[in-house]
C-alpha cells in the first residue's frame, strides 16, 4: 500500500513544473522549491499525502551566495517516507513565512532559527529569545560571526604548563602525548 | 567558631632547641581527629554540567563503590560538602554553579572533572562556554581527561582526602579573602548588576575571613546594584479561579 502510495506521489510531484524533485532512495525524497510556493507544498503534502509530522526545520547560511537554506523536513506515516523540502531566501533581509497555521511545532524550530541565524519568520507566535536567553552578541550560528575571535576576547586562558602540572609530572604523570608530536 | 584564624589548625612545634612549650596539648589531637572524620565522611554533590557525568554512576556504584572511601552522593546543595563539576560549563550553567556554590555550608571543595573545566576542552571555540573555572571559584583539584575514568575520579578524591586530612584543603576560604576578584571575574561575564541571593560580606564578616583584598571597586559595584531580597509572591487561591474558570 505504502509503495503504491509513494509512486503515486513521485508522478505528482514529477508532473509539477516549478519543482526539482529527487528520489533518494524507498524512504527519503529530496525537493528543491522557490520560496514563494513552498507553503503551497507542504499544505499539498500535508492534507493530500498525509505528511502530518513536521520533523524538524533546519537552517544553513550559504554566505557566499547571500543567501539562507531552509529545509523542511515532514513525515508521513501512510507512505512512510520523509520529505525535505530545500528553499533558500535572501540573507538580506532574512524574512520568510512561518509555517505555524500548517505544523504548529514549527513556532520552536522557527523561534531557535531566528535566535541562532537572525531569521525572522512572519506569522510565528513568539520570536523572543529561546536559549540563549543571556547572548546580547549576533546570531552566533550565522557565517560571518567569528567565534574564536569572540572567545579570545573575553575570555582568559589558563598556563599551559602550570606549576600543579609539573607537580604531577614529577609523580610519573602528566600528558604523555604532546601536541606537537601528534601534528 | 567565630574567628577561624585564632584556632590553631597546626601547631608549630619545634623540638630541636626545645623552646616551645605546648599550650594545649590535646588542640591538635583534636584537630586532627576533626579533619580525619571530615575527609572520611563527604556528601557529593555533583552538577552534571557535561559528558563527565557518565562515569560517575559506575564510580559511585557497586563496580568501583566510592562509599567504601566514605564518599556519597548527596541531593541538595545545603547537605553537601563537595561539588562536583562534570564537563563544560557554558556561561548560563556557571550563573547556577555559582549560586550552588555559596549556598554549601563551609568548609567546602570543589572538583573540576574533565578538560573543560580547566580550559574549555574541545569547546575552546565555543561562544557560549566558560574556559578557565577557577576564575568564577576556588577549584580545590581539577581531575583532568576527557573523560577521566571512574578509577581518575577515585584518584582525585583520595588526594582530595589526604589534604584535608593534611589540612591544605582550604580554598573555600579563597573565595571568602579575594571575594573582590571572584565577584570581577563573574561580573566581566553576567554584567555588572549580577547578585546572588547569598551575602558573601557578610560571611566572610561571620567567618572572620575578611581581607583587603574581599571588598574592592567590584563589591562597590554590587552593593550599588543590589537589590534586597524579597520573598516570592505565594497564591494559590487565584489561580485556581482562573483554572476554574477556564474549565467551565
Amino acid at each position: 500500500m505504502s509503495k503504491e502510495l509513494n509512486l503515486w506521489l513521485d508522478d505528482l510531484l514529477k508532473d509539477i513544473k516549478i519543482i526539482q524533485f529527487k528520489r533518494k532512495n524507498s524512504r527519503r525524497v529530496r525537493i528543491d522549491i522557490a520560496p514563494e510556493a513552498l507553503p503551497a507544498l507542504l499544505e499539498l503534502l500535508q492534507g493530500r499525502a498525509s505528511y502530518v509530522h513536521l520533523s524538524a526545520i533546519t537552517c544553513v547560511d550559504w554566505i557566499e551566495d547571500n543567501e539562507f537554506e531552509l529545509v523542511y523536513h515532514v513525515w508521513s506515516y501512510e507512505t512512510n517516507s520523509l520529505v525535505s523540502a530545500h528553499t533558500r531566501i535572501s540573507r538580506e533581509p532574512g524574512v520568510y513565512l512561518s509555517v505555524y497555521d500548517l505544523y504548529t511545532p514549527a513556532a520552536f524550530f522557527e523561534r531557535d532559527i531566528h535566535e541562532m541565524f537572525g531569521v525572522y519568520f512572519e506569522g510565528s507566535p513568539d520570536m523572543e529569545k529561546f536559549i540563549l536567553t543571556e547572548w546580547n552578541g549576533p546570531p552566533p550560528m550565522r557565517k560571518d560571526f567569528d567565534s574564536e575571535a569572540f572567545v579570545n576576547q573575553t575570555f582568559n586562558w589558563e598556563e599551559y604548563h602550570p606549576q600543579w602540572l609539573k607537580d604531577i609530572e614529577a609523580e610519573g604523570g602528566g600528558i604523555t602525548t604532546r601536541p606537537e608530536d601528534v601534528r | 567558631m567565630n574567628e577561624l584564624d585564632k584556632i590553631p589548625v597546626r601547631q608549630e612545634i619545634s623540638v630541636a632547641d626545645g623552646s616551645a612549650k605546648r599550650s594545649n596539648p590535646l588542640a591538635n589531637v583534636f584537630d586532627e581527629l576533626v579533619r580525619f572524620c571530615q575527609s572520611r565522611s563527604m556528601f557529593m554533590l555533583h552538577y552534571c554540567t557535561g559528558c563527565g557525568a557518565i562515569e560517575l554512576p559506575p564510580a559511585m556504584t557497586s563496580r568501583f563503590d566510592m562509599e567504601r572511601l566514605g564518599i556519597q552522593p548527596m541531593v541538595t546543595p545545603r547537605q553537601a560538602d563537595i561539588l562536583l563539576i562534570t564537563g563544560y560549563v557554558s556561561v548560563k550553567t556557571l550563573k547556577r554553579i555559582i549560586l550552588t556554590y555559596e549556598q554549601m555550608p563551609s568548609p567546602k571543595y570543589v572538583i573540576g572533572i574533565c578538560s573543560c573545566t580547566v580550559n574549555g576542552g574541545m569547546y575552546w571555540q565555543s561562544y557560549a562556554t566558560a574556559k578557565v573555572l577557577r576564575e568564577y571559584i576556588p577549584v580545590d583539584i581539577y581531575i583532568a581527561g576527557c573523560m577521566p575514568r571512574p578509577e581518575a575520579v577515585i584518584s582525585g578524591l583520595r588526594d582530595l582526602m589526604g589534604d584535608i586530612r593534611s589540612g591544605r584543603a582550604d580554598n573555600w576560604k579563597r573565595y571568602f579573602q579575594n571575594y573582590d576578584y571572584y565577584l570581577g571575574n563573574q561580573q566581566k561575564l553576567f554584567g555588572e548588576d549580577w547578585q546572588t541571593p547569598t551575602d558573601i560580606i557578610a560571611e566572610a564578616e561571620h567567618y572572620g575571613l575578611m581581607t583587603d583584598q574581599t571588598l574592592g571597586e567590584h563589591t562597590a559595584l554590587l552593593q550599588k546594584h543590589q537589590q534586597p531580597l524579597e520573598a516570592l509572591e505565594f497564591s494559590l487561591g487565584e489561580k485556581r479561579e482562573k483554572i476554574q474558570g477556564e474549565n467551565r
